[in-house]
């Protein structure tokens, strides 16, 4: 009695292209960690299982600051983001319709369309001329920046759980002498939550990988980590480059695994 | 005691708009089981939603107590809703869901705790006080969604389609359990239905609606034996409509064998007699008497369905009970005479089309 339809698993020749897709995307990744396990002073040459890149990296001044830097720019920028994309998909799911809701939609996912390079020249043309004005070099470009580019990664998410939840949820809790603010505060937002922390991040993970428009608009002497990557790779190559890559997989893996599990939860 | 008044609603704008409910006035009772009845798109969700404040009103108003509330925000009406999907709050457990409007109203834990535990053990739900609502059975969570709109101890308790969702049994015993809660609590319960046997078992008064608006407002009884309309008669229970003439002081209908007196002004009526009215051969009280020809026998167990073809072309229905013995009423084809009686006709005002 089961009608068997299409199944693109039984396509020939579908599973082979799968697993070759998993190979190249994986394999290299386990080949970076390996290497980064390497004891040796050449990375062309194995010597043993050893740590010892770990421990260069974590006492490498120039790594740590771009880890700091790294780590407060994505937090600030994500945060931000979150705020911004919690409020602007409340707006376009919870108001009645409003003229350019489609454009706002548009234009809240502009940078996830525009290639990244037009928009870092296009910042960079901007924050020059700032920059000169205002002598100012800090990390507030940067999170501008971030912030910005990092809002449909998060809006994503939010507004799709917001669509999904049931309207009659908010009826009743008005309808149970709620005012507005008690109703966001006690159904709203605790169904939102999953979404806010995945769309936190997401736009976490964006703004940490992000090499492009850091490399246009930091200031001289200032490193996020993909930045200060990039400047090693142009002189001498160690182990220690994979080790600190290994280190930012690992962050990345447990960020993602992280935002899965909570957005898998409630559904 | 819920005065509606004028009460009006249209969807939509200028040429496109579309009226939901059109200038409906009527009381409801203190402490009244009351039920809108109605086909789909009737009108009858639509005033539900007017009561509750989910939608403003175009027109009219809703007295309550002296006072009109159509204007008011829902978290300002002493009114409360038992949804069609019961609209539980997922993440929360049974208990903050029944204490859900306590809390919002900012009343102290402790009084809150005693009336989430009164609310449970009325409807028999107190073991189950700390499960997520997303772990019950479909009936357990009607009951949590009665407990949560009654905690607050509303003026009035608004039912929207609550046991559609429900099996067959379980709904029959939900009908039995809505009537015990609502004689218990003495409240006035509002309840939308498009099930007529819903309607007729549980309610004090039914209002029929259609077309965005009230066709009759009447007893279960009432609306059975003394429909208003056609459209009442063909939605509550069968009905056979014949088309009939009333002349100076006569009934007179065209197959029927002579004229009857009735009090009645001149003028086609439509005239209507329920099938289980209807008499194969001749009634003792008298009526009209028809020559029919049986087109088809239908066997229902406790009754058969007798298909009439009248002279004229019209058709009818009757319903004979079976007796134990002697098998069918009459044969297919056979030509029957058959007696409407008289205190089983009903006139209704002859309508257009």
């Amino acid at each position: 009695m089961v009608e068997r339809g299409f199944d693109i698993r039984r396509l020939p020749g579908a599973a082979t292209l799968a697993i070759a897709c998993f190979v190249i995307l994986y394999i290299p990744m386990v080949i970076l960690v390996v290497n980064s396990l390497n004891g040796g002073q050449s990375i062309s040459l194995w010597e043993g299982v050893s740590l010892r890149w770990y421990a260069v990296a974590l006492q490498n001044e120039g790594f740590l600051n771009a880890a700091k830097t790294s780590l407060i720019l994505a937090t600030t920028a994500a945060l931000v983001a979150t705020v911004t994309a919690t409020m602007a998909a409340l707006a376009t799911t919870r108001s009645r319709g409003f003229r350019g809701e489609g454009a706002i939609n548009l234009i809240l996912n502009q940078p996830l369309m525009v290639p990244e390079i037009v928009l870092a020249i296009a910042l960079l043309i901007i924050l020059a001329q700032i920059k000169q004005a205002t002598g100012y070099m800090g990390l507030g470009y940067l999170v501008v920046a971030h912030s910005a580019f990092c809002i449909p990664f998060a809006y994503m998410p939010i507004r799709a759980r917001l669509q999904g939840m049931d309207l009659t949820l908010e009826t009743a809790a008005a309808d149970l002498y709620a005012s507005r603010f008690y109703t966001f505060r006690k159904v709203t937002l605790p169904l939102l939550a999953p979404a806010i922390l995945a769309g936190f991040m997401l736009a976490f993970v964006v703004s940490l990988d992000d090499v492009v428009i850091s490399e246009f608009l930091k200031s001289p002497g200032q490193d996020t980590l993909p930045t200060y990557l990039l400047g090693q790779l142009k002189r001498n190559l160690t182990s220690e480059i994979y080790a600190i890559s290994s280190l930012l997989l690992l962050i990345s893996v447990l960020i993602v695994a992280g935002s899965w599990l909570l957005t898998r939860k409630k559904t | 005691m819920l005065e509606i008044r004028n009460l009006t609603k249209s969807f939509g704008r200028g040429a496109t708009s579309v009226t939901a409910l059109s200038e409906v006035t009527f009381p409801i009772a203190e402490g009244e089981f009351f039920t809108l009845l109605g086909p789909s798109g009737c009108g009858k969700t639509t005033l539900l939603r007017l009561i509750a404040g989910f939608e403003p009103p175009s027109g009219g108003q809703l007295v309550l107590d002296g006072r009109d509330i159509a204007r008011l925000p829902p978290n300002k009406r002493p009114v409360n809703t038992v949804f069609q999907n019961y609209a539980l709050f997922p993440h929360m457990t049974v208990a903050e869901n029944v204490g859900f409007a306590l809390g919002a109203q900012g009343r102290p834990r402790s009084e809150i705790a005693a009336t989430v535990e009164r609310m449970l053990a009325l409807v028999q739900l107190g073991h189950l006080a700390h499960r997520k609502s997303g772990e019950l059975s479909g009936g357990q969570q009607q009951r949590v969604a009665l407990a949560r709109a009654l905690a607050p101890k509303p003026r009035i308790l608004l039912l929207d389609e609550p046991l559609s969702a429900l099996d067959m049994k379980l709904r029959k015993d939900m009908q039995v359990e809505l009537k015990r809660l609502q004689q218990e609590t003495g409240l006035t319960f509002i309840f939308v239905t498009h099930d007529q046997e819903e309607a007729l078992t549980m309610s004090d008064r039914i209002a029929v609606m259609n077309g965005g608006r009230i066709q009759q407002i009447a007893t279960p009884r009432e609306l059975y034996d003394q429909p208003a309309n056609r459209f009442v008669a063909s939605f509550i229970g069968e009905s056979n409509f014949l088309d009939a003439t009333c002349a100076r002081g006569r009934l007179v209908l065209s197959q029927a064998a002579g004229p009857l007196p009735v009090s009645h002004p001149d003028g086609p009526v439509t005239l209507m007699v329920r099938p289980e009215h209807v008499v194969l051969g001749s009634a003792r009280g008298g009526g009209l008497t028809l020559a029919a020809r049986v087109e088809r026998l239908v066997y229902f167990g406790t009754d058969t369905h007798v298909h009439l073809l009248l002279a004229d072309g019209a058709r009818m229905v009757a319903r004979v009970q079976n007796a134990l013995r002697g098998g069918a009423p009459c044969a297919e084809d056979d030509v029957i005479e058959v007696t409407l009686p008289t205190d089983a006709l009903r006139l209704l005002p002859k309508e257009a089309g």
